[in-house]
């Protein structure tokens, strides 16, 4: 079974920028930022949650979002209902509608105190250099991080067995 | 007969909506019946459907063919070499989680792009990467594909090819084809950013929790090489020579082209990788050197003295006079440019450019800036354009959603070039 390193590594890889990495260095940013989730404190959120049903389309399923500026953030139903169907068929009993959106706020909610000083933390533990003159070092933004980060920090807020990074590589297999 | 003219002109325009016959064919079609609506014999000398618009109306825009294949192939190369998608990673390494400063980044390649090449090309250049990236660090998708379009659209006023275009279309010297376009500029820039700034704060950042179903947006971005820093400024060379030193547009372009080759390829592998990328770019450019062929044909037959005493007393009483009147009724008008319309100015648009100047009804410079004008909205917001068809697509939202999205900025920017038209050329 693929680890969630394994599969954060992945995550990176198909996000935009990242086309020519290095596995060495995309390992080390997967397992940085899933390190980086789990020492986040575990905060009751203080967003706004709505509920919607329109989160699935023909080639994308979107589980949650948050807006930054109106802090709050939507919930699928629809899509929380299809991922909990496809856990089912694997036998996750544990993987209810409930569960997932309490893992889709907080999912949410990292993305949400992401938008403060945390970022500039999450960067400088990163490390990644674009620059450097004489003593000084620009760090570049390593996108989808906070991505890695929300999934883990998720997972733990959530109570689920299995990650929210294992449970989109499930929902994903839907497209073949 | 000139209503007959119009009436082809109208079916025309049918044709290519209800997409029965390709624009290109649709517009070869025209060209032919109008020719001999207008009295031109099949063969002969002079005024024939033969020699006028077949011969010599295929070869009208060959300027304009060979820029753009040029265009095409410095394109290629920046695809090839990875000179784009490295620019546009700078550009979020260094933006950061502030999702304007990456937009307006991207923004920027995208002038660049839209200054060498045009279409979709351009917009995959700047966008392959430059669109996830955006909606990766919270842009919203049809704001991500809307910034794309209007980058290139910034960059047409800059545009060696556009100018080649206009200068051929409208019978113009590229002297003031230059001149008129580099005043339009500011105001494209200006309701560009006006867009960006507007529009990614209008609606706060995005973040989604969305799992794709299906794998092809990664799958079309091909790993790359890094191109080294001193090849990043490769789209910039055409446009500083043709700007900067007046070198002709032909030269501008090649110079752009060995530019890119000498900073990112070992010298032993030079004549190969120079010879592949020129083929694929004609690949790239053979749908707008069609178009052109089609297009040339088209002006011939216009321009045809059978054409023009037919249509002129029609048109000049159609056409408003003054500039007040010049400005609201064209402003009232640029929805016309849209889904192919008449004054779409790559398409029947060049037709209607012909006729106001031939037939004496504005100055050929108005007739430049209101095409110039109309290309500014036909170039983002057109729903049947190849690239925002494609920028659309890319970012996972409908093309009819990025015409709302953007066209009561590019309708402004139109207004904006259409005020500027009457003031310099109409008073
Ligand atoms: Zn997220």
């Amino acid at each position: 079974m693929r680890t969630d390193e394994d599969l954060a590594v992945a995550l990176l890889r198909a996000t935009a920028t990242h086309e020519n990495r290095t596995e060495e260095q995309l390992r080390s940013w997967a397992a940085t930022a899933l390190a980086f989730g789990d020492e986040l404190p575990l905060e009751d959120p203080d967003v706004r949650v709505v509920e919607e049903a329109n989160g699935v389309a023909r080639d994308v399923v979107t589980l949650a979002e948050y807006d930054a500026r109106t802090h709050t953030v939507t919930v699928h139903t629809d899509s929380l209902a299809l991922l909990a169907d496809v856990a089912a068929r694997k036998g996750w009993t544990d993987v209810t509608p409930d569960a997932l959106r309490r893992a889709a706020v907080a999912h949410e909610v990292v993305h949400h105190r992401l938008h403060g000083g945390l970022a500039r933390d999450l960067r400088h533990r990163l490390d990644h250099v674009v620059c450097r003159v004489g003593p000084l070092r620009v760090r570049g933004h390593v996108v989808g991080a906070d991505e890695v980060v929300a999934h883990r920090y998720a997972h733990r807020a959530s109570g689920l067995r299995r990650s929210p990074l294992h449970l989109s590589a499930a929902l994903a297999e839907l497209g073949g | 007969m000139g209503y007959a003219i119009l009436a082809v002109m109208a079916v025309g325009v049918v044709l290519m909506l209800t997409r029965v016959l390709p624009t290109a064919f649709a517009l070869g079609l025209m060209a032919v019946v109008i020719a001999l609506l207008a009295g031109a014999t099949v063969l002969g000398d002079k005024n024939s459907v033969g020699t006028t618009v077949l011969q010599t109306g295929s070869t009208l825009l060959a300027a304009t063919m060979i820029a753009v294949l040029l265009g095409s192939w410095l394109g290629t190369l920046m695809e090839d070499t990875g000179i784009a998608s490295t620019l546009v990673r700078k550009i979020v390494e260094f933006g950061g989680e502030r999702q304007v400063v990456v937009a307006l980044g991207v923004y920027a390649v995208a002038v660049l792009c839209g200054s060498i090449t045009g279409s979709a090309p351009a917009a995959m250049l700047a966008g392959v990467v430059g669109i996830p990236a955006m909606i990766a660090v919270g842009v919203r998708p049809v704001v991500a594909g809307g910034t794309v379009l209007m980058g290139i659209a910034t960059g047409l006023p800059l545009d060696l090819i556009g100018w080649q275009f206009l200068s051929d279309a409208i019978k113009i010297p590229i002297d003031q084809v230059r001149s008129f376009q580099l005043t339009l500029f500011p105001i494209v820039l200006a309701g560009s950013l006006l867009y960006i700034l507007v529009e990614t704060r209008r609606r706060g950042a995005r973040h989604a929790w969305a799992v794709r179903l299906d794998a092809k947006p990664a799958s079309t971005r091909v790993r790359r090489g890094d191109a080294p820093w001193y090849a990043l400024v490769s789209p910039a060379v055409p446009i500083v020579l043709a700007l900067g030193f007046h070198v002709p547009i032909v030269p501008s372009l090649l110079a752009g082209v060995v530019y890119a080759l000498l900073t990112t390829t070992r010298p032993g592998k030079l004549g190969e990788r120079a010879l592949r990328s020129l083929y694929r770019a004609f690949d790239v450019a053979a749908p707008p050197i069609v178009l052109f062929v089609a297009i040339g044909m088209l002006l011939s037959a216009v321009r045809l003295p059978g054409a023009v005493s037919a249509l002129t007393p029609i048109v000049s009483a159609l056409s408003p006079s003054g500039t007040v009147l010049f400005v609201l009724v064209f402003a009232a008008l640029v929805p016309l440019c849209l889904y192919r319309g008449p004054f779409n100015v790559y398409g029947l648009g060049a037709g209607v450019a012909g006729v106001l100047v031939s037939g004496g009804v504005y100055p050929s410079t108005a007739v430049l800036g209101l095409m110039a004008s109309y290309g500014q909205v036909l170039g983002v917001s057109d729903p049947t354009s190849t690239q925002t068809v494609w920028s659309a697509q890319y970012a996972g939202v409908r093309p009819e959603k990025v015409m709302a999205s953007t066209l009561p900025y590019t309708w402004l920017i139109a207004i904006g070039g259409l005020v500027l038209t009457a003031a310099l050329h109409l008073t």
